[in-house]
């Protein structure tokens, strides 16, 4: 008897802890997805991936604090689970000095463009070096604080910080490529640099 | 607060990451300056094209039968329903390919014995179906069995089965840990290759490992250049004529890069004494030849100066 209600009881408390990580958790599988997609590159290791980290969300839940950002604890631990599917060799501590130098040659200011097209802009985020890609999603598109970025990609805020605006300014620069063959920003571009002279 | 200040700063501003009196600063800034207002609403309405355009794209959806098979796992998994975590399709994928091989090498034994046993001598090259292109204008006076076909093929396969595709039998290792292990020419190669003082800027080293490919081991190093993935891969050549003439060092170091081209691969090398070096991607033949003859003078440093310290 007492094992019964015991085992009834579990189940009950099992329940309602899947329900709460379903309320909290699932509705993010769909932007980790995204994120696994982008970590991996692949579709079949992105479904693993991303079976694997919330498999581990689900073991771990206890230790999440309600009230807190949850797609950010969700984005830790796929990295966390993907740095361990990986070699030792990571991909994206290895990149660095070559990608700054690609930054630093951006013009100092560079007009954002309009009438672009999403391809023209996908294009662009895509040639950004893996880096600056890297951190403009997590900010960008999943809406992740630097705070939670830092944390996620185990690099100090100040890396990320450095990182979203050079990735950004390089993502304008070369959606420009795109606006100026089109004719769009020619005009913006000579406004920006008349007012930069003026002051 | 000055426009080109504000334009530095209005990145952290948008993501709403600024303490609070710079954030006055640049409101103030906004209230007097139309042309800051408009660059911070254009760079607002980018980022919201540019989420837009990346949730939507096609290529990021997840599968909804994927998503619903997820869902009743993790559903059972948290009523305790399944004590053993599932088996991923990637792990599956794994085990069937490794039987598969097992298969294969297997049947491959018995058939080769079979053949030999016929036949005694077969001419190598003619073995092979797809004969390389060959640019002779790219590589004056080289020789074109430089590093032998077969070479050249697995380093093809290699790249596309462990860079492309992710599917080799054997589980790739640390290239540090390799080269103690194999072969001590892979120890700080990728130290070599990221110190070039004129590979191009845009050649991302995404990673780097020692892998085997047809029984053959390489030290692979996966670079994104141009937006396209090049395997850099050196295996040791062993001394039984496998590499044909062996080229003199001042030669190797000059001019050695051939050009071969399969199943829509790449491949330029050249050879030391005793290893051969591959690059092989699916860019247009001048540009991977480009990249190979950039990526060659402290490759070939590297390789041989360990190679006469052995």
């Amino acid at each position: 008897m007492f094992d019964s209600a015991s085992k009834a009881g579990s189940q009950v408390e099992r329940e309602a802890h899947w329900k709460t990580f379903e309320t909290e958790a699932m509705p993010y599988a769909i932007g980790l997805y995204r994120v696994a997609l982008w970590l991996t590159r692949n579709h079949a290791e992105a479904e693993d991936l991303l079976q694997e980290t919330l498999t581990e969300a689900l073991t771990s839940f206890h230790r999440f604090v309600l009230g807190t950002n949850c797609r950010a604890w969700l984005v830790t631990i796929m990295y966390h689970m993907q740095s361990k599917r990986r070699r030792s060799l990571s991909r994206l501590q290895l990149v660095g000095d070559a990608e700054e130098r690609i930054a630093e040659t951006v013009a100092f200011v560079t007009p954002t463009p309009q009438n672009v097209t999403d391809e023209e802009v996908l294009a662009a985020l895509e040639s950004l070096p893996r880096a600056f890609q890297e951190v403009v999603i997590l900010a960008d598109i999943e809406e992740l604080s630097y705070k939670e970025i830092a944390a996620a990609i185990n690099v100090p805020v100040g890396t990320v910080m450095s990182r979203i605006s050079r990735g950004r300014k390089l993502l304008r620069g070369s959606l420009a490529k795109y606006a100026n063959s089109h004719g769009f920003i020619r005009s913006a571009a000579q406004r920006i640099s008349d007012s930069t002279e003026n002051q | 607060m000055q426009c080109r200040e504000l334009r530095e700063i209005a990145d952290s501003y948008l993501s709403d990451e600024l303490i609070v009196e710079t954030n006055h600063d640049v409101i103030s800034h906004l209230e007097q300056c139309d042309d800051c207002r408009r660059e911070l609403a254009a760079r607002r309405e980018l980022n919201s094209r540019l989420r837009a355009a990346f949730i939507n794209a096609p290529e990021n959806q997840m599968r909804p039968e994927f998503a619903d098979r997820l869902g009743i796992q993790l559903h059972e998994q948290a009523l305790g329903k399944r004590s053993v975590p599932v088996v991923t399709r990637q792990r599956t994928l794994w085990l069937a390919l490794a039987a598969c091989l097992l298969l294969a090498a297997g049947l491959g034994l018995v058939v080769v014995r079979h053949r030999m046993s016929l036949q005694p001598v077969v001419h190598e090259v003619a073995r092979y179906d797809q004969t390389p292109t060959y640019s002779p204008e790219l590589n004056p006076g080289m020789p074109v069995n430089l590093v032998k076909i077969e070479l050249a093929k697995s380093a093809a396969g290699d790249h596309q089965d462990c860079a492309v595709h992710f599917a080799l039998a054997e589980k790739p290792i640390d290239l540090e840990v390799a080269g103690r292990k194999y072969d001590p020419v892979y120890i700080n190669l990728t130290k070599a290759v990221l110190s070039q003082g004129n590979t191009p800027l845009d050649a991302e080293l995404v990673e780097a490992h020692s892998c085997v490919f047809e029984g053959r081991r390489f030290a692979h190093i996966v670079l994104r250049y141009h937006g396209h993935l090049v395997s850099l891969l050196v295996t040791e050549t062993d001394r039984t004529g496998e590499t044909n003439g062996a080229p003199s060092q001042t030669l190797a170091q000059q001019q050695v890069i051939a050009c071969s081209q399969f199943d829509g691969y790449q491949v330029s090398c050249f050879q030391t004494a005793r290893h051969a070096v591959f690059v092989v991607s699916d860019l247009p033949e001048g540009e991977n030849l480009s990249l190979a003859r950039a990526l060659a003078p402290s490759l070939y440093a590297h390789v041989t100066h360990t190679e006469s310290a052995a």
